[in-house]
C-alpha cells in the first residue's frame, strides 16, 4: 500500500487494498461496506487542420466506499491512496452513516449466482500506436473536407480511447474484477455558403477500435452541415414529425428516468401504476439490457457487484417493469435487475441507471417512412433537451432539420420549437424504421410522431 | 495553509515539461475535499464526503496542447506525466531554467465559515429545513429533494513564465426540488443558491424562503395552461436570472470559438452588435457571486471585461492560449472543471448592465407577450447564433397587464437578432447561479440581467 502510483495491471493489489479498507471499515463499526475501485488510462487526440490540436493523457484512479451500520448508509471518496488518506475515507464514511435516516432497505447486496461473460475488452487498443489513432482522427478529417467543397472550418475532429478496471469487494462476499475499453471518434464541421453557416457532427462509439470507420464519421458531419445551408424559418403549425436516431436517443433523457424503480417510488413517474397497460404506440419495444454484445456499457455486474441483465421496459407499448438497483429492489420485493450505476464513478453510490438503453428496430426502411409523409419536420438537430422535464414529462425543445414535402426532402429547416409530452408523443408514434443504431449506451432507429405543435414564425 | 508544490519541485517539473521545446508549459495541481447531502422522500438519504486530488500539466508546442493528468501528485508521479507531456515538442532547446516567483493573489474574498470546519449536524439541519419548508407548503406537494455541497479547493498553478500562485475557493449551494401533482397533472419548481462563500451564506439566503419559492411555482404550474406558440413580444424580469444573455451572446464571445471562426461575433471588434441601450460585462471580481474567483485555473487574477459598451463589441473572453495568439493578455477566464481538463475560455459571473426603465413600465407598454419570471437552462450553437432556452415561470402580459400563468415554453431565436432589437432595458438586476456546461467541462457560473424586453421571439408552445 505505500506503492502510491497505481498501475492498471496491479489487479491483484488493488483487490488488496479494497480487501484492507473494508477490514478497517469492519472495525470501525459498520455492519456492511463495500468498497468500489477504479483506475483507468484515457486518450484524447483533437485534429483540426490535419495537426494535432490538443492531445490529452490521462491516468486515474480512485475508491469509493459504502458502509452500513445501524440501517444507515454512509459514503466516502478518495482519488489519494495514501494510508492515512485511507484511514480518512473510513472514518468520514462512517461518520456520515450517523447522519443519514434509518432505512431497511439500506442493503449490501450478495454474490449473485451467475455472472454473464461480456466481451468488452479489446487487446488491439494497447497494440494500436499513438501514430495510427492520429492518423485515424486525420482521414476523418479529410474524409469530410473532400466531401463538399463548402465544408470550411473544422471545430474538432476527435479520437478518444479509455482502458478501466473495475474492481467490487464487500463484506458479503463480492470480490470480482473486469476490464473494459472502449474507443469513439467524431467530427464536427461548419459548411459556409455566401456568408451562412451551419454546423454538422458524425460519430461512431465501440469496444473495439477496429470498429471505427474514419470515412462515415467524417463523411456524417459534412453531409448534416452542408444539408443545413439555405435553412429558413417555417410556420407554426401541426405536423408529422420524424426523428432521426440520434435526436431519438436524446429523447430517452425524459423516458428513462421515469423508467427506474427509484422515481416509482419517489412519485416522480409518469409511468407509476401502469404495469400492464398501454402506455405507448403498440410500435414501442423499449429494452436495457446489461450484457449486450458489444455494447459499450455492458459488463458482468453493475456499480454494486450485481449481475447484469436484459429488462424489457415497454413491449409493443404494454409498460413490463422497470429498472432496479439492490435498494429499490428490497423496498419493492423484487430482485434487482443490476442497474446500480456509478454514474459519477468512485465518487457516487449506485443509484438506478441505464446500461445499453435503446428502442427495438421496426419492420421497414427509413426511405418508406420518409416517403409516407405527407408535410411534416426531419429533425436532425435539438437544443436544449436537457431543459425537458422527465418528471412532468413535458419538453419544450429547439429544433433543426429539413421538411418533408409529399414524401420527399424539400428545403433545411432552423429555429423551430417542438413541444408536447413525452405520454402523447410515445402514443402518436406511427412508424419506427428498421436503421436500428448505437450512440455510446443509447440506440434507436428513426422514428415518426404522426402530429406535434412545430412553433416557429 | 500547506502548500500541495514547492516551488523548487514545480520548476524541476516544468524544465521537463519543457526539455523537448515548446513555447508555454504550466501544471495545475488542486486538492478538492467537498461534503454532498441530499434528502429525498422525507429521509436524509445520503450523506457524502470525498477528496479529490490531482494535478494536470500542459505543454503549448506550435500554438497545440499537450496535457496529461494524474491522481499521483508525488514528485516522481509528476515528473513522468511532465516526460510524457514533453514527447509533444520535437526540438531540443537544451536546458530550461525557470524561476518561480510567488504571486499572491491580488484579492480574496472573506469565507466566514469555511465548510469543512462545520459540523455536519448544521449542514444536515440546512436540508431538513427546507425539505420541511416545502413539504408543509402545499397538499399538492408530493415530492421534495433537497440537495447541499460545499467544497473547497486549495489550487497550486505555477507556469513556465515565472507564476507561481496558490489559493483556496471554497463554493456552497443549496438546491431545492419540488414535485406537485394534482392527480392529473405533474409539474415541479426548481429553486437554487449559491456562492463563492463558506456557510455564511445561510444568513443572507434562507433556506426556508428557496423551498417556498420552488413549492409555489411547482403548485402554480399545475394551474397554468400550456405556453401559447409562434412570435410574440417577451419581457424577461429582473428576477428571470441571466440565462439568456449567458446563450444569446456569453458563448460566442469567449476567443477559442472567436479564433475557430465559431462564432457570429468573429471579425466584429468595434462594430455595432447590440442595440444602444446594451451592455454586457463579464466579472470574476464581485465578492462571493459562484462565478467569482481572486485568480483563475492559469493563474490570472480575475477581472472585470466589458464585453459589449453600449452596443458597441468591445472584447472577446480569453485564456493564455487564445491571448498569445493574439499577442495580447488573458482576461483572467482560463478556467476548468478540475485538473482533469485543460483550461478554456470561459464565462464567470455575465450580466447586462441596468438601464433606466421602471420594470413595471416596461410591463405596462407591453400590449401583449409573454412575461418570464424565471428562466431555466439554456443552449447555444455559437456558429449560427440559434439559442434556446427554458422558461420555468411564465405569464401571459394582456393589455400591460401580467395575467395567466403558462407552462411548458422555451424561447427561441438568434443571439445576435435578439441583441439588436432589446427595446427597453430596467433599472434592477437579478443574479442566478448554475453550472455552465463546455467541452465535456462544468464550471460554475452566474449571469444577470435587469428586466428586458424583446420584441419578437419564438415561443415553443402548443397551438390549440
Amino acid at each position: 500500500m505505500n506503492e502510491r502510483c497505481a498501475k492498471l495491471k496491479d489487479e491483484t493489489k488493488y483487490m488488496e487494498i479494497a480487501g484492507e479498507v473494508i477490514k478497517k471499515a469492519q472495525k470501525a463499526g459498520a455492519e456492511h461496506s463495500e468498497v468500489y475501485f477504479t483506475a483507468s488510462e484515457e486518450l484524447s487526440i483533437d485534429i483540426r487542420d490535419q495537426e494535432v490540436e490538443t492531445m490529452k493523457k490521462a491516468n486515474e484512479f480512485g475508491i469509493g466506499l459504502r458502509v452500513i451500520k445501524d440501517q444507515k448508509v454512509g459514503f466516502a471518496f478518495t482519488s489519494e491512496i495514501k494510508p492515512e488518506s485511507l484511514e480518512n475515507l473510513v472514518r468520514e464514511a462512517v461518520a456520515n452513516s450517523e447522519k443519514t435516516s434509518v432505512d431497511e432497505y439500506n442493503i449490501i447486496p450478495e454474490p449473485s449466482k451467475i455472472y454473464p461473460s461480456v466481451d468488452v475488452y479489446d487487446p488491439d487498443l494497447e497494440h494500436v500506436s499513438i501514430e495510427r489513432k492520429i492518423e485515424l482522427a486525420k482521414e476523418i478529417e479529410q474524409y469530410g473536407k473532400n466531401f463538399d467543397k463548402r465544408v470550411k472550418i473544422t471545430e474538432t475532429c476527435t479520437y478518444e480511447d479509455s482502458k478501466y478496471l473495475i474492481v467490487i469487494v464487500n463484506s458479503k462476499g463480492i470480490e470480482s474484477s473486469y476490464r473494459g475499453t472502449f474507443a469513439g471518434a467524431y467530427s464536427y464541421f461548419v459548411a459556409e455558403e455566401n456568408g451562412e453557416h451551419q454546423t454538422g457532427f458524425g460519430m461512431q462509439f465501440s469496444t473495439k477500435i477496429r470498429d471505427l470507420n474514419p470515412k462515415e464519421i467524417g463523411i456524417e458531419g459534412a453531409q448534416k452541415a452542408v444539408s443545413m445551408l439555405g435553412a429558413k424559418n417555417i410556420k407554426s403549425q401541426k405536423a408529422a414529425v420524424v426523428l432521426d436516431p440520434y435526436v431519438m436517443t436524446n429523447f430517452f433523457s425524459i423516458i428513462a428516468p421515469a423508467l427506474t424503480a427509484d422515481s416509482v417510488q419517489k412519485d416522480k413517474s409518469l409511468f407509476k401504476g401502469k404495469i400492464g397497460q398501454k402506455v405507448a404506440s403498440e410500435l414501442i419495444t423499449i429494452v436495457d439490457d446489461g450484457r449486450m454484445n458489444g455494447g459499450i456499457f455492458s459488463a458482468p455486474f453493475d456499480g454494486e457487484g450485481v449481475a447484469t441483465s436484459e429488462t424489457v421496459l415497454i413491449n409493443n407499448g404494454i409498460l413490463q417493469g422497470f429498472l432496479y438497483n439492490t435498494y429499490t429492489a428490497a423496498k419493492d420485493g423484487v430482485e434487482s435487475t443490476g442497474n446500480g450505476v456509478r454514474l459519477s464513478s468512485y465518487r457516487g453510490t449506485p443509484e438506478v441507471g441505464t446500461t445499453n438503453f435503446y428502442l427495438k428496430e421496426g419492420k421497414y426502411s427509413k426511405d418508406k417512412l420518409i416517403s409516407e409523409v405527407k408535410k411534416g419536420l426531419y429533425v436532425t438537430e435539438v437544443m436544449g433537451m436537457h431543459t425537458a422535464n422527465p418528471i412532468s414529462g413535458d419538453f419544450s425543445i429547439g429544433v433543426a432539420g429539413i421538411w418533408i414535402e409529399d414524401g420527399e426532402f424539400a428545403y433545411p429547416v432552423k429555429g423551430a420549437v417542438i413541444a408536447g409530452n413525452i405520454l402523447e408523443f410515445l402514443s402518436s408514434v406511427d412508424f419506427v424504421a428498421d436503421d436500428l443504431r448505437f450512440f455510446a449506451g443509447k440506440g434507436a432507429p428513426t422514428v415518426r410522431v404522426s402530429e406535434i405543435t412545430i412553433s416557429g414564425d | 495553509m500547506n502548500r500541495i508544490l514547492e516551488p523548487s519541485d514545480a520548476e524541476k517539473i516544468l524544465s521537463t515539461a519543457l526539455r523537448n521545446g515548446g513555447d508555454f508549459a504550466d501544471i495545475f495541481i488542486e486538492r478538492k475535499k467537498g461534503t454532498g447531502i441530499t434528502c429525498e422522500a422525507d429521509k436524509i438519504e445520503r450523506v457524502f464526503s470525498g477528496l479529490d486530488v490531482g494535478a494536470g500539466i500542459r505543454v503549448i508546442y506550435n500554438g497545440n496542447t499537450a496535457y496529461a493528468y494524474t491522481n499521483d501528485i508525488t514528485f516522481d508521479g509528476l515528473m513522468k506525466v511532465a516526460e510524457e507531456v514533453s514527447k509533444a515538442a520535437k526540438v531540443s532547446s537544451g536546458s530550461v531554467t525557470l524561476n518561480l516567483k510567488q504571486k499572491d493573489p491580488p484579492y480574496s474574498f472573506e469565507i466566514k465559515e469555511v465548510p469543512d470546519m462545520v459540523s455536519v449536524d448544521k449542514k444536515v439541519d440546512i436540508v431538513s429545513k427546507a425539505n420541511k419548508a416545502a413539504r408543509c407548503f402545499d397538499s399538492r406537494v408530493k415530492q421534495v429533494t433537497v440537495g447541499y455541497g460545499d467544497t473547497v479547493q486549495e489550487v497550486t498553478v505555477a507556469n513556465s513564465e515565472g507564476t507561481y500562485i496558490n489559493g483556496k475557493r471554497v463554493r456552497t449551494r443549496l438546491i431545492v426540488n419540488v414535485v406537485a401533482s394534482d392527480g392529473k397533472h405533474i409539474q415541479t419548481g426548481f429553486e437554487s443558491a449559491g456562492g463563492f462563500s463558506g456557510f455564511e451564506l445561510y444568513k443572507t439566503v434562507s433556506p426556508v424562503e428557496l423551498a417556498r419559492k420552488a413549492a409555489a411555482r411547482a403548485v402554480l404550474m399545475l394551474e397554468a395552461k400550456p405556453a401559447p406558440a409562434g412570435q410574440m413580444t417577451v419581457v424577461m424580469a429582473g428576477e428571470a436570472g441571466g440565462t439568456m444573455i449567458h446563450e444569446a451572446c456569453g458563448h460566442g464571445l469567449e476567443a477559442d470559438l472567436v479564433q475557430k471562426k465559431l462564432s457570429v461575433y468573429a471579425g466584429k471588434i468595434g462594430e455595432k452588435v447590440a442595440a444602444d441601450i446594451v451592455t454586457v460585462i463579464d466579472d470574476a471580481t464581485i465578492p462571493n457571486l459562484y462565478g467569482s474567483f481572486p485568480f483563475d485555473d492559469e493563474g490570472t487574477e480575475g477581472q472585470k471585461t466589458v464585453l459589449i459598451e453600449n452596443g458597441v463589441l468591445r472584447s472577446y473572453m480569453y485564456d493564455w492560449l487564445t491571448a498569445s495568439r493574439e499577442k495580447r493578455k488573458s482576461t483572467g477566464n482560463g478556467r476548468r472543471e478540475s485538473y482533469q481538463y485543460k483550461p478554456i475560455p470561459r464565462m464567470t459571473n455575465t450580466y447586462i448592465a441596468p438601464g433606466s426603465y421602471d420594470p413595471e413600465e416596461i410591463i405596462k407598454k407591453t400590449n401583449k407577450g409573454l412575461y418570464v419570471k424565471k428562466m431555466g437552462g439554456g443552449q447555444v450553437n455559437t456558429t449560427t447564433g440559434d439559442f434556446a432556452f427554458e422558461v420555468s415561470e411564465g405569464y401571459l402580459i394582456e393589455n400591460g397587464r401580467i395575467t395567466a400563468p403558462v407552462r411548458g415554453a422555451t424561447l427561441t431565436g438568434n443571439g445576435p437578432q435578439v441583441l439588436q432589437t432589446i427595446d427597453m432595458v430596467g433599472n434592477d438586476l437579478g443574479w442566478a447561479i448554475g453550472t455552465c456546461g463546455k467541452d465535456g467541462q462544468g464550471v460554475p457560473v452566474s449571469d444577470a440581467q435587469p428586466t428586458i424586453r424583446i420584441p419578437k421571439l419564438i415561443v415553443g408552445g402548443i397551438l390549440e
